[in-house]
């Protein structure tokens, strides 16, 4: 299962995303947009928005913190 | 059913500092997060805000980095638990009271609600249909994908001008749309913002519509600028206040005032015995967090006297 996370650093639901996978123990691909603007066009082509977290559980798009959501892609 | 002392509900720094405190006071104590209309991680409202300047002790931090600082002081004490937990209603029973979240029900001699707000939307044709495609309430989450863009703010209060001199750390452009006269945040940022070459203020005008095709390249305003009522940009960020989360204090009788916010006294009491609220959602004139964190740590001291000063504790 492949896993990235796009987010900012100073997003509080980023942090929340990202705090949820590693007590999970999932292992993800952060990925900084707002450093790698070629990262950010790539989500905002696999979401068609603008707002982050994105997380990209094997090419299925989640949009926010959604724990139920989450849960559900990962299998846990 | 656990039984505690003091049920707090709200996980953000008013609930936390009060969590703390109360747990120094020897309260058995629950902290139920997740009542923030937009479901904050604990920590609450203070965790979108990019820069506190105004925290004694701090000369300047970030918001998340002080909610976490806030955190472990709670979670340091035994007596403190904390559950993100959404909770449904807060009934009155015979020895006090009866808390029920999504996941359980919980018995408490005392509540706190220190449930804060969540972020006022705007309603105006195209804001719903561009939420997130260049209509945007976190400035702080969304505002590195504005990168040499134009943007627009709508707000005139200090977190707008904390929001839109963030947003000029991103954009080549940023115009505050305000309604009223004159936008009124804290000097200090007031003067930040004028003296920001970026940053554009257009008072007296409201934002009627959102345009776009996939994304926002337009808003419609109700009076001219520069000789139009459209106006060309990427983005528009929101900062219109917030509406107060005090439905379940009202379900259990506690008293609100017009605005909706729990009318409480100098020692944080409502109208109902052994319910106190503290923060964003209770009737204080002026709200930081710092003025949060003071009464929520006033409400433990309350409940504390109210049990009986430590003689009939769980």
């Amino acid at each position: 299962m492949v896993v990235k996370v796009y987010s900012t650093p100073t997003c509080p639901w980023c942090h929340k995303v990202k705090d949820f996978l590693k007590e999970n123990k999932i292992k993800f691909e952060d990925i900084d947009v707002s450093s790698n603007q070629k990262a950010g066009q790539e989500m905002v082509e696999k979401s068609g928005q603008m707002g982050v977290p994105v997380i990209d559980v094997d090419g299925k798009i989640i949009v926010g913190f959604n724990e139920g959501k989450l849960k559900e892609s990962l299998g846990i | 059913m656990g039984k505690y002392d003091f049920i707090i509900i709200g996980a953000g720094g008013t609930g936390l500092a009060a969590a703390m405190y109360g747990a120094r006071l020897g309260l058995k104590t629950l902290v139920l997060g997740k009542s923030h209309g937009t479901e904050l991680p604990v920590g609450g409202v203070i965790t979108t805000t990019h820069l506190v300047e105004n925290y004694p002790g701090f000369i300047k931090l970030s918001g998340m980095e002080l909610a976490e600082k806030i955190e472990k002081h709670a979670r340091s004490y035994e007596l403190v638990t904390i559950k993100e937990e959404k909770v449904i209603s807060v009934k009155k029973t015979k020895e006090g009271f009866e808390i029920k979240s999504e996941n359980d029900s919980y018995k408490s001699k005392t509540v706190l609600f220190a449930t804060g707000t969540k972020w006022r939307k705007l309603d105006i044709p195209g804001s719903n249909e561009f939420e997130n495609k260049g209509v945007h309430y976190c400035a702080l989450c969304d505002g590195p994908f504005f990168k040499n863009k134009i943007v627009g703010l709508v707000g005139g209060s200090d977190s707008a001008a904390k929001d839109a001199l963030l947003l000029s750390e991103y954009a080549k452009k940023v115009y505050i749309i305000y309604r009223g006269d004159k936008i009124h945040p804290e000097p200090i940022n007031l003067n930040r913002v004028e003296q920001n070459k970026k940053i554009e203020v257009v008072n007296n005008t409201n934002v009627l519509e959102i345009k776009g095709d996939k994304f926002v390249n337009e808003v419609i305003l109700d009076g001219d600028y520069e000789g139009s009522k459209s106006l060309k940009l990427d983005g528009i960020f929101v900062a219109i206040g917030h509406i107060v989360l005090s439905k379940l204090a009202k379900e259990l009788g506690v008293k609100t005032n017009e605005k909706g916010e729990i009318i409480v006294d100098r020692m944080t009491r409502t109208n109902v015995k052994g319910v106190y609220a503290a923060g964003d959602v209770a009737d204080g004139e002026f709200k930081q967090l710092i003025t949060g964190v003071a009464e929520g740590c006033t409400a433990a001291y309350s409940a504390y006297e109210y049990i009986g000063s430590g003689k009939n504790l769980n």
